[in-house]
């Protein structure tokens, strides 16, 4: 369990490369994969910084140059990043032992919500955040991500069930000369029906396989290219067996109720006319 | 009987099956619509808010967007007299956005503050009472929730709190300032409560130093068909600021959405592809079980272009009808949508990601129709093929 403290600035850094001059007393550096590919940066190399474009001058040496986490929140806005050790970023910034922010770390047993409410209280100028709390802040945008991601699917899922019904049904109506003769040969009506709603059946499960493995393609096809356009690890789209299982379970009763109703149509019908002379 | 009763009179025949394909195309139809509004709508919507008060270029610090970070760039008079000193240049304006702090009883309420030359503005609407003069050093100007969050209303006072200092629990600067007006500032999000002065004010509150900060710089150019042609004079005259155009920005906010609108080109095919197998399918069942009707108009002297356009207008027919649905369906759920992603935190409430307009309608119509009718081709093609003497001889035993 933790907490941070938060004030409200931030720092702007700019950077600019200069040649391989490592130098003593010059502040170490690690740079993120991403952005040493996009300055030609090495380890051992010398860049300078500043905190605004018109003041990028003091050096730094590349130290170390990390693969950052995969993170959400930062692959639309292609920041890049820079770390710094703390007293020579305070340096480079002008203000010493100033911190945008710092960390908690409470005794097991201890309340992250009382301990950042008696925080709070003690002063002003910063707020007391539990862990949970800018975990639930900070994942505000992909909720509503969520949220249209679950209001398209209810649209396809209408839009898919209304195909189904309709491709079912025409399915079964193309059999109105088989059932016509069927019937002429002395079929039970019962019989017509439970065929029919098996071939139904076969139908929407077979579409259902090959819908899964069409998902999983896709899914493979989504996940290969946002990665790729965006550079990260991250996972775009997950299908989980619980998905596979709704769309599964979905398509199949959606089947079952639409060969069901198209059957029970035909099977009403009388022969003659499903055979074209009524 | 025309072409068109021919064809309504066919879809009539099945009327649950023919229910059931326009009920598809229309919610085809209907995502499809909502598609073309989103692709277009998220990058006409930002361009027009931009262009709300008609500034088509932005001056920044070097390496970032307006208002991305809390970045400043120093000697903004000086740079503003420069662009006012150009002939090209209508009018230009430097704004200052910051944290601050209002009072209210014993307590402190959170607010943004904008710090604004009124002579030349480009962030807000007035919505009551007064704007602020160009040296109304006294004045403020608040939002609907910073009125409502501070209790405050036109003539009131309200006392503004800047630069906390956590360790000595202290604030540097406080002023107490007069509310001129209510306005509306464009780039908020839904419920911000914001507050603006006038850009000397608001740079002491921001900063220790009297140092002349601003976090952009707005131009207005006199004429709108210059104003690519000016960001490029003044990125070279500025080289260490960023200097976007209306144009650029909107680029680098399409990018950042990218997602929505890669999103919406997939789900628009996939709209597509849908009406394509419905009408395919369900004119060819249907052309299968007319064969003897087409056999027999065949036999009569009809031509085969009669017969292969009457199929299509079958198909154009059914698209129609479930398109004229699915626009109503469509214009429903984009609401119900853009409810959803406009709730994105920190989007400004004047931004909208699908917007309804004329030319998304007319090219969501004509994508349908023409769908609708390359949809009918291959019935067409098996009406127009279908042997009259061996159809007609089937039909008879």
């Amino acid at each position: 369990m933790s907490i941070r403290l938060r004030q409200s600035w931030c720092l702007a850094m700019a950077l600019s490369t200069v040649g391989t001059t490592a130098a003593a007393q010059i502040p170490d550096v690690a740079l993120e994969r991403r952005l040493a590919e996009e300055l030609g940066l090495s380890v051992g190399d010398t860049l300078q910084l500043g905190p605004a474009a018109d003041s990028v001058s003091r050096p730094a040496v590349v130290s170390a140059i990390y693969e950052p986490k995969p993170d959400p929140a930062e692959i639309a806005k292609r920041e890049r990043h820079v770390r710094l050790h703390l007293p020579d970023l305070a340096g480079m910034l002008g203000q010493p032992d100033r911190i945008d922010r710092f960390g908690i770390g409470l005794q097991p047993g201890v309340s992250p919500d009382t301990a950042a409410a008696v925080l709070d209280r003690s002063a002003f100028g910063y707020r007391a955040y539990t862990s949970r709390a800018i975990a639930s802040e900070s994942s505000q945008t992909f909720l509503v991500v969520s949220r249209f991601h679950r209001a398209i699917a209810v649209i396809t899922i209408v839009a898919s069930a209304v195909f189904l019904l309709c491709i079912m049904l025409l399915k079964v109506e193309e059999r109105r000369l088989d059932a016509a003769i069927m019937r002429f040969v002395g079929v039970r009506r019962r019989t017509i029906f439970g065929a029919l709603l098996l071939e139904a059946a076969v139908v929407a499960a077979v579409g259902s396989v090959v819908g899964t493995g069409l998902a999983y393609a896709a899914g493979l096809a989504t996940n290969t290219y946002y990665r790729r356009f965006f550079d990260t690890a991250l996972t775009f789209s997950l299908i989980t067996p619980d998905i596979v299982l709704f769309g599964v379970v979905l398509s199949l009763a959606l089947g079952l109720v639409a060969g069901g109703v198209a059957a029970w149509r035909l099977v009403r019908t009388r022969p003659m006319v499903l055979w074209g002379r009524g | 009987m025309s072409g068109l009763d021919w064809s309504l009179k066919g879809l009539g025949r099945h009327r649950l099956r023919t229910a059931l394909s326009v009920a598809g195309i229309a919610i085809s139809a209907a995502m499809l619509l909502d598609m073309v509004m989103l692709s277009g709508g998220i990058e006409k919507s930002f361009a027009e808010m931009l262009l709300a008060k008609g500034y088509q270029i932005r001056l920044t610090p070097k390496g970032t967007l307006p208002f991305d970070t809390e970045a400043t760039l120093a000697g903004a008079g000086n740079i503003v007299e420069t662009l006012r000193r150009d002939p090209a240049v209508e009018s230009a304006g430097a704004i200052l956005g910051t944290s601050l702090y209002g009072r209210r009883g014993d307590s402190l309420v959170t607010l943004f503050g904008y710090g604004i030359q009124p002579e030349a503005q480009a962030l807000y609407r007035l919505q009551d009472g007064l704007d602020l003069a160009t040296n109304d050093t006294t004045g403020v100007l608040l939002s609907e929730p910073a009125a409502r969050l501070l209790n405050a209303a036109v003539g009131d006072s309200v006392s503004l709190v800047g630069r906390l200092d956590p360790q000595v629990a202290t604030a540097v600067v406080s002023r107490r300032l007069v509310v001129r007006g209510i306005v509306g500032w464009v780039y908020d999000y839904r419920g911000q409560p914001s507050v603006g002065t006038v850009l000397r004010v608001m740079q002491s509150m921001a900063r220790p130093t009297a140092e002349d900060r601003a976090s952009l710089l707005m131009v207005k150019v006199r004429d709108d068909a210059m104003a690519p042609a000016v960001a490029i004079r003044l990125r070279s005259q500025f080289p260490r600021l960023e200097v976007y155009s209306v144009a650029d920005l909107v680029s680098f906010f399409k990018r950042r959405l990218v997602y929505f609108r890669q999103l919406s080109y997939i789900l628009g095919t996939m709209s597509l592809i849908v009406t394509v197998l419905l009408v395919t399918t369900l004119l060819t069942i249907t052309i299968n079980e007319r064969l003897g009707e087409i056999a027999t108009l065949r036999a009569i002297g009809v031509s085969r272009t009669t017969i292969v356009r009457q199929v299509l207008i079958e198909g154009v027919a059914l698209t129609v009808i479930g398109g004229g649905l699915g626009t109503l369906l469509g214009l429903g759920t984009a609401r119900y949508l853009d409810g959803i992603l406009t709730s994105f935190p920190g989007l400004p409430a004047a931004f909208s990601f699908f917007v309804p307009r004329p030319e998304s309608l007319t090219t969501a119509g004509l994508v349908l129709l023409v769908t609708g009718f390359l949809a009918g081709l291959y019935p067409a093609w098996l009406a127009a093929r279908a042997p009259i003497a061996a159809t007609l001889r089937a039909e008879a035993t």
